[in-house]
């Protein structure tokens, strides 16, 4: 008689051994080992040690500076749980190496987590504990300096050090929201589930909270320090059981079938007039083939929207003061751009193109025309939507869209320049992280703040305003131009 | 006079040197085996060749192209075959020859052509329409020496050319590059694998520790010693004859 065999392949008598062999806490000091040494390999040491303490600069300075400009401590509270689960969310995808989410951000890894087909270890066993490293790494390496923030709000009371670990523990519960979520999303999809059917399915979640006017609770629930004890409690062993749901729901075997397409290269490329067109095609296909398809950096840019959307909408229900819509949706949306740059390089290396006739000034030059193809619409959208909604005036709408095209223009010039072809090295790159935050605040804050001061904008203002986005959007085309020289002379000669 | 020439070369990543004044020639006609283990300095030298690094030393000519200073010339005249895998990719591999085609200026319905002949060569006719991060590392593979090939280049660099193929293509692709050498171009093969080297180079440079330690024409060389104790002894020396084999590991 045969012995049975657990749905992952792995007989019982093999998971008892891989059991005993390997102790589970014992798994877990192996992974966290092997994730600090590739944060440091991949960073530097000491440029990945100081992250956390730039995250807290960042964030004390952040809430320091809303609170003093008359925010209420509650936006600023249930701002950072925005924050916490939807890096939860973004970090849910890790623990699956070869999903082509991980693979594009890292390259192809040799992770401890791809030894289950080698080694006795159950894949499920092994994932469990992957995502118990990350969501606990995560929580002290990131969620914790966001916690700092807290003291902003509080002040220092009698006994802050209560205050920050209750706040922490508070952002750490929805941070294991967002990747809980995550991970039951794709566990979901191991069984079939089409991409297109889970997005309806959340749409319609979101916008049915939304009509029904439901979206209130949830987002006490969300905010656990502002609720119950037994509240919070209740969110984590839910988080808890839906953990251990996708896990036994996720079919480690699940294989996407090979994906067939007709051939558009000759076609796209000829329709580009341009020297580099054979280049622009391929970061085009590429990106419109990978998951999610074009319409990623449309939903990055809408997602950015929603968020600074919400966050007006309580300031302005709070305070009574709403920004100038056209410049402070045209400063903040420039924004985007970083995320569009990051989906035009997740399919392609520098060192692959350096076995091709072209220059890496080429291949940036390239990623520059993809980028405005695909950046220009994806922000226009959303812009278009901001600027109807809250009722700008044609003044402030006209400025504010010369805003958006030189801000996005600049900040992916500061992205390319600081970061080359990696974008994703800006995580946990504190050097890098911090040039990004001054590069980005020095021109944003000041537009931001004029934004709320000077509602509807005055012909000066506005005057100064759109000479000002032209400016530093030449800017951004002057640094995007220097990276090529820039990252040819630190390729080629490292 | 070779078409490809290196005197003195030195390259160091920081504090550790990957290639430290290797010097060779190869001619026309020749299939030249770069002979060596891992970390002996193969890739680094390719990469240098190719203009895809600067070295900190030496003089380096490829078809009388100096790859340090116009890098993208030496590119448009050889064919690479790089040892990395390529990240994933979302073109079909028809696509994707076209598109090398495009960037090296050469005619669609050549490429097209091309991509015909290459498919049918290397047994991947039926997934020339499926996403390049769809197929398997072998016919990712096979994909990568067609892109090395497809403009006829007079001088080849391959970095482990029979990686994660079928025997069968192997035995193809060992034909193609002796014929190809033939006809009056130069295959550069860098391999740690012995047999593949004997079977196929017409000369073999052995490498370690960055430098070129031994040459040997294969063609008509009439020596007794065979090229896997050459190996073994400008590498490793003679101690290397001594480390135990894997049946005696086992008992």
């Amino acid at each position: 008689m045969s012995e049975p065999k657990s749905t992952d392949g792995a007989s019982a008598t093999d998971a008892t051994r891989s059991d005993a062999g390997l102790s589970t806490p014992r798994l877990l000091a192996i992974l966290f080992r092997e994730e600090w040494r590739l944060h440091t390999q991949l960073f530097g040491g000491w440029r990945f040690a100081l992250f956390p303490l730039v995250i807290a600069l960042l964030t004390v300075s952040a809430a320091v500076a809303l609170i003093e400009t008359g925010t209420a401590p509650g936006t600023v509270v249930g701002g950072l749980h925005v924050l916490a689960v939807g890096f939860g969310l973004y970090s849910g995808t890790a623990g699956f190496a070869g999903s082509d989410m991980l693979e594009n951000v890292f390259g192809r890894l040799s992770l401890l987590l791809s030894s289950s087909t080698t080694l006795p270890l159950s894949r499920r066993r092994l994932l469990g504990a992957f995502l118990l490293k990350d969501g606990l790494f995560y929580a002290i390496v990131f969620v914790f300096p966001m916690s700092l923030g807290g003291l902003a709000v509080d002040g220092l009371s009698a006994t802050p050090l209560l205050s920050i670990i209750l706040f922490w523990l508070s952002l750490a519960l929805v941070f294991a929201v967002g990747m809980a979520t995550t991970v039951a999303l794709i566990a979901v999809r191991t069984r079939g589930v089409p991409s297109w059917v889970i997005g309806l399915g959340i749409g319609l979640a979101g916008g049915g909270g939304w009509a029904t006017g439901r979206l209130g609770p949830i987002r006490s629930v969300l905010v656990p320090i502002d609720g119950s004890p037994a509240a919070a409690g209740g969110l984590a062993v839910g988080t808890l059981a839906v953990t251990a749901s996708s896990l036994a729901v996720y079919d480690p075997t699940y294989g996407r079938p090979s994906r067939t397409a007709s051939d558009r290269f000759a076609r796209v490329s000829d329709a580009l007039p341009l020297e580099d067109a054979p280049l622009v095609t391929k970061s085009l296909l590429d990106l419109a083939r990978s998951s999610g398809g074009v319409w990623k950096p449309l939903v990055s840019a809408s997602i950015l929207l929603a968020l600074v959307a919400a966050l007006v909408g309580v300031v302005d229900s709070i305070t009574g003061v709403a920004p100038a819509p056209g410049i402070f949706f045209g400063g903040v949306l420039g924004l985007s751009a970083f995320t569009t740059y990051n989906w035009l390089t997740q399919f392609d290396s520098l060192e692959a193109y350096l076995t091709y006739p072209v220059s890496i000034a080429d291949v940036f030059r390239a990623k520059r025309i993809a980028f405005v193809l695909v950046g220009a619409p994806a922000v226009a959208v959303p812009y278009l939507a901001a600027v109807v909604w809250f009722d700008a005036t044609l003044v402030d709408a006209a400025v504010g869209a010369v805003l958006l095209a030189g801000y996005a223009l600049y900040y992916y010039g500061l992205t390319v320049y600081i970061a080359g072809f990696d974008p994703n090295e800006f995580l946990f790159d504190a050097v890098r992280f911090a040039m990004f935050t001054v590069g980005v605040a020095v021109p944003l804050v000041p537009t931001l703040v004029a934004g709320f001061v000077v509602v509807p904008p005055s012909a000066t203002l506005a005057v100064a305003l759109a000479l000002g986005g032209l400016v530093v959007g030449i800017v951004g085309l002057v640094l995007s131009s220097r990276a090529g020289p820039r990252w040819d002379a630190r390729y080629r000669t490292e | 006079m070779g078409v490809i020439r290196v005197a003195g070369l030195r390259k160091t990543y920081g504090t550790v040197s990957a290639v430290d004044g290797m010097a060779f020639a190869v001619d026309r006609g020749e299939v030249y085996g770069f002979l060596g283990p891992n970390g002996a300095g193969k890739t680094t030298t390719i990469r240098v060749l190719t203009g895809q690094i600067e070295p900190d030393a030496g003089d380096v000519s490829v078809l009388g192209t100096d790859p340090v200073a116009d890098p993208i010339e030496t590119r448009r005249r050889v064919g690479i075959l790089p040892e990395q895998e390529s990240p994933p990719s979302f073109l079909t591999p028809r696509e994707y020859l076209a598109f090398v085609g495009e960037v090296r200026g050469l005619d669609p319905d050549r490429v097209a052509e091309r991509t015909d002949t290459w498919a049918e060569r290397l047994g991947f006719e039926s997934k020339l329409d499926t996403l390049h991060t769809d197929l398997s590392r072998g016919q990712q593979q096979k994909v990568m020496i067609a892109q090395a090939f497809v403009h006829d280049p007079d001088v080849v660099f391959i970095d482990e050319p029979l990686a994660n193929l079928d025997p069968l293509v192997q035995e193809q692709v060992k034909r193609f590059l002796v014929s190809y050498a033939a006809d009056d171009n130069a295959v550069f093969v860098s391999t740690h694998n012995i047999d593949v080297a004997e079977e196929i180079c017409t000369r073999v440079g052995i490498v370690a520790d960055g430098r070129l330690v031994a040459e040997r024409s294969l063609a008509d060389d009439a020596t007794d010693e065979s090229l896997l104790d050459l190996f073994l002894d400008r590498v490793e020396g003679e101690d290397a004859r001594d480390t135990p084999a894997l049946e005696q590991l086992h008992t």
